[in-house]
């Protein structure tokens, strides 16, 4: 059996520590192992969602340009992006965090890691969970918040699975034999403690039967909860671990210690703290309050230099060893990611600006901008790790240098075609909707010409998609190849180092400092807090959790924010399972429902949206993105029969259309048993439903409003005899969007309010 | 070993896993540039005299809907229905207005005009006015409980007048296959 440079490496080095440790005089040293087997398992499951995630994300972004791809209720666009975002967010980079964290992890703390069943529980647990996201999520069982569509029994499952990695990854901090917590440890512990918290407090919800449940937030509140969720899942879901695995995995490919570590501590804590607050900027110009939205663009223009400060120490760290990058793919993956990661987050300060949102927000740039992030930084992050670990793990040559070098090149050429496309589709989308014409009228009044307009930019994005793909397979083949010429026996190398002893002080180093600006600035005290792990971690706590209660108690509390509108009245039991309907199709995926101040806005969908409105929206339906218009004020505007005709075959209104068709709801059979626990776990959210709670109420009325708009269907001259099928339960929801707060004195349009 | 920089550089005494750190000071540019993002972010959040954050965002829309309608009154009074008469033997105009017809009414009238989601505009029955001015007006102005949009602010002026005749005279008697059944009142053309 021949050792690899690795393997070599990897004994070699733990020899030298143990012979380098401090003079163990008394002190007798300690034999372990590292669990390499656990990390060999993440990355194969690393790669294997990567490639499930992406070729989803090649089908959603097809979908778009071929409309005849949403075959089926489950192969639709709407029930799709969701397993496309949540694969590669939480099966792709969440086990490619995993695999860096588990490996790393072990070296630096010098231990194995805590528990190897914890270690086995985590792992089988989280695959358990994407499978439960891949069957659920083309079900149509979502909670409708981005990046939270999970429904509560598999959340549950999510939060039992994080606290037994965290019970992991601390116990082994705690049994660690290096004193002090290197900075890609500080960047683990915060995103595991946030991670925890950002789940469990956006997804508090009170279920409606197995599948479903609506969150214990409304309207504003609820939208403010899920982007203070959704702005930091990237954050600590795709920032914080990979610049942990950064940390560790460059400077040991690039053989260079690390640039500063004093930037290190800086930009730690600074990110830590300031990102948590940034949220709002997903939510500028809605019915979010103007404080908030401010709140949230400053801390994001702040949140800059942090950004960076992770950025240059990445990148001055290989200083010395250029000469390297060009001859080791490795490293080239890790520049071109650490250069995504700095042009996404100079992007992201520059997007939260009002000004500049208000161009991009709704709009394909947001689309282009995360994927710089998500293709660049992750992604190339995770292929250059992989790379690296792949001659250590499976204790042999990496199967094929060449390839690795082709992956590189055509990977990066794959971005580059997608964020150009994507970038110049987001920016002719935001052009078009604002233009007017010299009489003072839209100049593309027509949503779909706006549309037409990108197709051939989407068909580009398509292109390098595909590209980015194939760099996969290339990846898949070098991990396989490599796999097949592992030992028959793994070589599990024995470390020795002495414990830590129980009794410790930190050293002072240099002179002590005269005043207490001076100590601060000499940073002794952070090597002290590094020493400490339960301090270091309730420190991160501390400074997430001021961070999040400075917006979320305001938002909550000060009762102005939502000023309430009295002719906004609850959705009837019919309307509210149509709103389910929607849910479940996943219409908020293409359609906001949320009109801004803007006269752009107002003159092509209405009045724009009043924070009262949202009040009894659990969860809210604002969306982020427009493919297909606005619905807030769609109640009223076009006849019963129009929908009818428009969700049978949405072409034939619209020729160029590109909305998936939904013939089936014309087909199946409203589930009315259903609708009372619905309207019952509504009034348990303080939602004033009345006597709809009375058991049996709530299907009867929704019966009633039903027949009525069968009728109406079959006077405009429409298919009969719709009133048992699901077809109308989601007119009903569509003709009531918007209604109540323009239409002060008229009453609801058909069935009125329970 | 670092090659360059010896002089200035120097290691901390850090070792983890291999892993070494230098003590280098933090770049003089990055203290500056955040220093200044945070006097922005002081700035721009306190701003008393709302210089940089203007009067709000919903004072903002209401200027700009003011000034809009300074710049593009709202035009007075009908159709003049004279003109639009003569404007019913100018084939350009019905051509042109048959193309409007096809791409934005038919999806609810049909192509041929016989009705679908909307009323048959081929025969003599009207719901809202039967005369070339009332189709007008109807189109311009729509009929919002009954989903006919507002077409004026969509379509260009002249394209409202093209296709106003194009329904007055180019869809009038043309019977059809299949229309849908009358509705409104019968108005006789007596020209």
């Amino acid at each position: 059996m021949t050792l690899s440079e690795g393997a070599a490496d990897a004994r070699g080095g733990g020899a030298a520590r143990a012979a380098s440790a401090p003079p163990a005089s008394s002190v007798a040293l300690e034999s372990f192992s590292y669990d390499d087997d656990i990390v060999r398992k993440f990355m194969v499951a690393t790669f294997v969602w990567g490639l499930v995630g992406m070729l989803v994300g090649l089908i959603v972004a097809l979908q778009l340009v071929l409309p005849s791809l949403d075959f089926a209720p489950w192969f639709s666009f709407g029930r799709l992006r969701p397993l496309h975002t949540n694969a590669v967010i939480f099966a792709f980079a969440g086990n490619a965090f995993f695999t860096g964290a588990y490996y790393s992890t072990q070296r630096l703390c010098k231990t194995r890691m805590f528990s190897d069943r914890m270690s086995r529980f985590h792992f089988w647990g989280w695959q358990a969970i994407i499978v439960a996201a891949a069957i659920t999520l083309p079900m149509g069982f979502t909670q409708a918040k981005e990046y939270a569509e999970l429904e509560w029994p598999i959340d549950i499952a999510i939060a039992i699975v994080w606290v037994v990695f965290a019970v992991n990854f601390f116990g082994t901090l705690k049994r660690r034999r290096e004193r002090h917590l290197y900075v890609a440890i500080w960047f683990y512990i915060a995103s595991i403690v946030t991670v925890a918290i950002l789940h469990i407090f956006n997804n508090l919800s009170v279920p409606a039967g197995w599948f479903k449940s609506y969150p214990i937030y409304a309207g504003v509140q609820d939208a403010f909860m899920q982007w203070w969720y959704g702005h930091n899942a990237v954050a600590f879901f795709l920032t914080t671990p990979f610049l942990g695995l950064m940390y560790y995995f460059m400077p040991k490919a690039a053989e260079r210690p690390v640039y500063s570590y004093k930037l290190s501590i800086l930009h730690f804590w600074s990110l830590v703290f300031i990102y948590i607050w940034a949220g709002p900027h997903h939510l500028h110009y809605t019915a979010l309050p103007e404080w908030a939205s401010t709140l949230g663009m400053v801390f994001s223009v702040m949140l800059w230099m942090p950004s960076w400060g992770g950025m240059i120490n990445g990148l001055l760290t290989l200083r010395g060893a250029w000469n390297k990058v060009v001859e080791d793919p490795v490293l080239k993956f890790f520049v071109v990611a650490v250069t995504a990661y700095g042009m996404s987050t100079f992007e992201g300060p520059m997007l939260s600006v009002k000004t500049v949102n208000a161009l991009a927000h709704y709009s394909d740039w947001i689309i282009a901008h995360v994927h710089t992030g998500t293709l660049g930084w992750n992604g190339f992050m995770t292929f250059g790790m992989i790379y690296w670990l792949l001659p250590r793990l499976f204790q042999t040559k990496l199967y094929s240098k060449k390839l690795a070098e082709w992956h590189f090149w055509i990977g990066s050429f794959g971005i580059l075609l997608y964020v150009v496309a994507v970038y110049s589709a987001g920016v002719t989308e935001g052009l078009m909707w604002r233009a007017f014409d010299s009489t003072g009228r839209l100049a593309y009044p027509d949503w779909i010409e706006t549309v037409v307009k990108v197709i051939p930019m989407w068909w580009m994005r398509a292109v390098g998609g595909t590209l980015y793909i194939i760099g996969m397979f290339m990846f898949g083949w070098n991990i396989l190849m490599t796999w097949r010429h592992r030992p028959a026996v793994y070589d599990v190398p024995v470390i020795q180092a002495p414990p830590l002893p129980k009794q410790y002080v930190e050293a002072p180093h240099g002179t002590r400092p005269a005043t207490a600006f001076g100590r601060f600035v000499d940073l002794g005290w952070h090597r002290v807090w590094e020493g400490r792990w339960l301090l270091f971690t309730v420190m991160t706590i501390v400074a997430v959790a001021v961070a999040s209660l400075f917006e979320i108690i305001p938002t909550f509390l000060i009762r102005e924010n939502v000023p309430t509108i009295s002719s906004v009245k609850p959705y009837t039991p019919l309307e509210l399972a149509g709103r389910d309907l929607y849910i479940r199709e996943g219409c908020f995926n293409c359609h906001s429902q949320m009109i801004r101040p803007f006269r752009w806005e107002t003159e092509r969908f209405g009045e724009y949206s009043k924070p009262g409105e949202f009040v009894y929206d659990h969860p809210f339906l604002w969306g982020s993105r427009r493919i297909g218009p606005d619905l807030a004020r769609e109640g009223g505007k076009y006849p019963d029969l129009w929908h009818v005709r428009h969700m049978q075959d949405p072409r034939s209104i619209t020729p160029k259309s590109i909305m998936p068709a939904y013939p089936f709801l014309l087909t199946n059979d409203l589930d009315f048993a259903s609708i009372q626990h619905k309207v019952d776990a509504m009034a348990m959210l303080g939602v004033p439903y009345g006597q709809a709670v009375v058991a049996g109420n709530a299907p009867k009325m929704a019966m009633t409003q039903a027949a009525a708009i069968a009728d109406t269907i079959a006077q405009q001259g429409g298919p009969r005899n719709l009133q048992h099928k699901e077809i109308v339960a989601l007119i009903a929801y569509l003709q009531r969007l918007g209604w109540d707060a323009t239409h002060v004195s008229a009453p609801a349009p058909v069935g009125g309010t329970p | 070993m670092p090659t360059h920089d010896n002089d200035r550089e120097h290691l901390l005494e850090h070792n983890y896993d291999g892993i070494q750190e230098y003590d280098n000071p933090l770049p003089r540019w990055w203290v500056w540039v955040f220093w200044a993002s945070i006097v922005f972010a002081l700035v721009y959040s306190l701003d008393p005299w709302h210089v940089l954050r203007g009067p709000g965002r919903i004072a903002d829309y209401n200027a700009s809907v003011a000034a809009a309608a300074r710049l593009h009154p709202a035009p007075s009074g009908g159709a003049d229905a004279a003109a639009l008469a003569a404007l019913g033997h100018n084939p350009q105009a019905l051509a042109a207005g048959k193309q409007t017809f096809v791409t934005t009414c038919a999806p609810c009238h049909r192509p041929d005009g016989g009705g679908l989601i909307g009323p048959n505009l081929t025969d003599d029955y009207w719901l809202h006015g039967g005369t070339l001015v009332d189709v007008h007006k109807t189109i311009t102005d729509g009929v919002l409980d009954k989903g006919m949009p507002n077409w004026g602010k969509f379509l260009k002026p002249e394209q409202i007048d093209d296709v106003a005749v194009y329904v007055y005279y180019g869809l009038h008697g043309t019977n059809p296959p299949n229309p849908k059944a009358p509705q409104g009142v019968k108005v006789d053309r007596s020209e």
